[in-house]
């Protein structure tokens, strides 16, 4: 074993995270090596240091009630902060809840100007998704699972979703899928895949279609981004993207089809 | 439909989020603390994530309930961050350098022992975020790799890399605030 392997593992062997015969291997070396043993010893102190009570911050008492009471009320009061209305959330609250993406959409700094001309739960859910779609990018937090691969790709949402998203790679047409995380929309969890076409992502937004949707299919362009809409074996699918309407209407014809 | 909307204020759904959730709060909190650095704005983070992850519930089908509320406040305070103070900058990572070299040269485990609780706390606060969460989670609220694996969503063998680096890196900044007290 390299000084540098022990360096690496010796704090493995402090966690008791090494297999026996692999432990042994290490404090063999340790032993036997004044610099690495020197190095144990101190990690060892730093490890009881932080492990010192004093480091560990108190929850203030009220957080618990406030979260218990922010719970059983899920109303825009209950919460100080962001509340994500009920996906059975009656007709009258979504309505309500739907100013929330121009709330979000203010503190990303993003001037996103609802525009006149368009109107009604379209429109909300397309501002929703173009925020989405910019905060994956801002935010190093495009993938919560890179993987080029769609066997990697679709059991990474088993357990984190009650649907299973259509996980598909376009590699060979140009437009390789590159991961996938999870994402917050319209009320419910979703999957977002991202997908990429020479330097553009695109976010592919997938959740199951309550069936009030409308679902004739569009594309339109939102602050510069070009979104495309559409219904594909009952789920609804957002596709937002910086890529020319050419191009991502290539990529959208592609996911209808595969759908 | 309408009927089940109307929930008494503790269904059993609700009863088993408290039962199941409720008592990782301390941990929730104290993840959300050392990543967002303050304290309003942690229990905001913990306040968000809990409702995100009773949204997520029905989602949920057993492991670890601690591992599965960390990951959400993780997220939930990654995306405040980069929401409120622009993205909290990555380290740079270069996996090409060997953990050895970024250990500081003869810090002594006696000086380690005696160093002022407040210089440990600074050095910890000074720390990257990513190597800042698994020294918490792992030193602070004895977390196992695997545990550590799940809630920030990497591999195994990064969780000990990132612990090992992460733990030199620390030994660095606490050494550098020990000279200049001298």
């Amino acid at each position: 074993m390299t000084c540098d392997d022990a360096r690496v593992l010796m704090h493995a062997l402090l966690d008791d995270e090494l297999d026996l015969t692999k432990a042994l291997e290490v404090q063999r070396h340790i032993e036997g090596c004044p610099e690495c043993a020197r190095a144990f010893d101190m990690f060892a102190a730093m490890r009881s240091r932080l492990k010192d009570e004093a480091l560990r911050f108190e929850v203030p008492s009220t957080l618990e009630e406030n979260i218990s009471r922010a719970i059983r009320a899920r109303t825009p009061e209950a919460s100080r902060s962001t509340v994500y209305p009920s996906r059975r959330a009656s007709l009258s609250q979504r309505a309500a809840l739907f100013a929330l993406p121009a709330a979000l959409a203010a503190t990303l700094a993003l001037v996103i100007v609802p525009r006149a001309l368009k109107s009604g739960a379209g429109q909300d859910l397309a501002n929703e998704v173009v925020a989405s779609h910019v905060r994956s990018l801002m935010a190093s937090h495009l993938m919560d699972v890179v993987s080029t691969d769609k066997h990697t790709v679709k059991p990474w949402f088993n357990g984190k979703l009650d649907f299973s998203p259509p996980v598909n790679d376009f590699a060979k047409d140009g437009f390789p899928l590159v991961g996938g995380r999870l994402d917050y929309i319209d009320g419910r969890p979703v999957a977002a895949l991202v997908y990429q076409h020479g330097r553009h992502v695109i976010n592919v937004f997938i959740w199951p279609s309550s069936g009030d949707t409308t679902s004739e299919e569009r594309i339109e362009t939102e602050h510069g981004y070009n979104v495309e809409q559409m219904i594909v074996d009952e789920m609804n699918c957002w596709v937002v993207s910086d890529l020319n309407p050419v191009e991502l209407g290539k990529f959208a014809a592609l996911i209808r089809q595969k759908g | 439909m309408r009927a089940k909307e109307k929930r008494l204020p503790d269904d059993p759904k609700t009863l088993d989020f408290d039962r199941m959730f409720l008592p990782h709060m301390g941990a929730a909190y104290n993840l959300a603390r050392w990543l967002v650095r303050d304290d309003h704005d942690a229990q905001d983070v913990v306040q968000e994530a809990y409702l995100r992850a009773f949204r997520f519930a029905s989602g949920f089908r057993g492991g670890d309930p601690r591992s599965w509320i960390l990951a959400i406040v993780r997220n939930t305070s990654f995306t405040w961050l980069s929401r409120n103070r622009g993205s909290d900058s990555p380290a740079e990572f270069d996996d090409k350098v060997h953990t050895r070299e970024i250990e500081p040269r003869g810090l002594e485990a006696d000086a380690v022992r005696q160093a002022d609780g407040v210089m440990v706390r600074a050095a910890l606060e000074e720390l990257a975020s990513e190597f800042r969460e698994v020294i918490v989670m792992r030193d602070i609220e004895g977390l196992s790799y695997k545990e550590i694996a799940t809630a920030a969503d990497l591999p195994i063998g990064t969780v000990m890399s990132r612990l090992a680096r992460g733990r030199a890196k620390l030994a660095r900044l606490l050494k550098e605030r020990l000279a200049k007290e001298q």
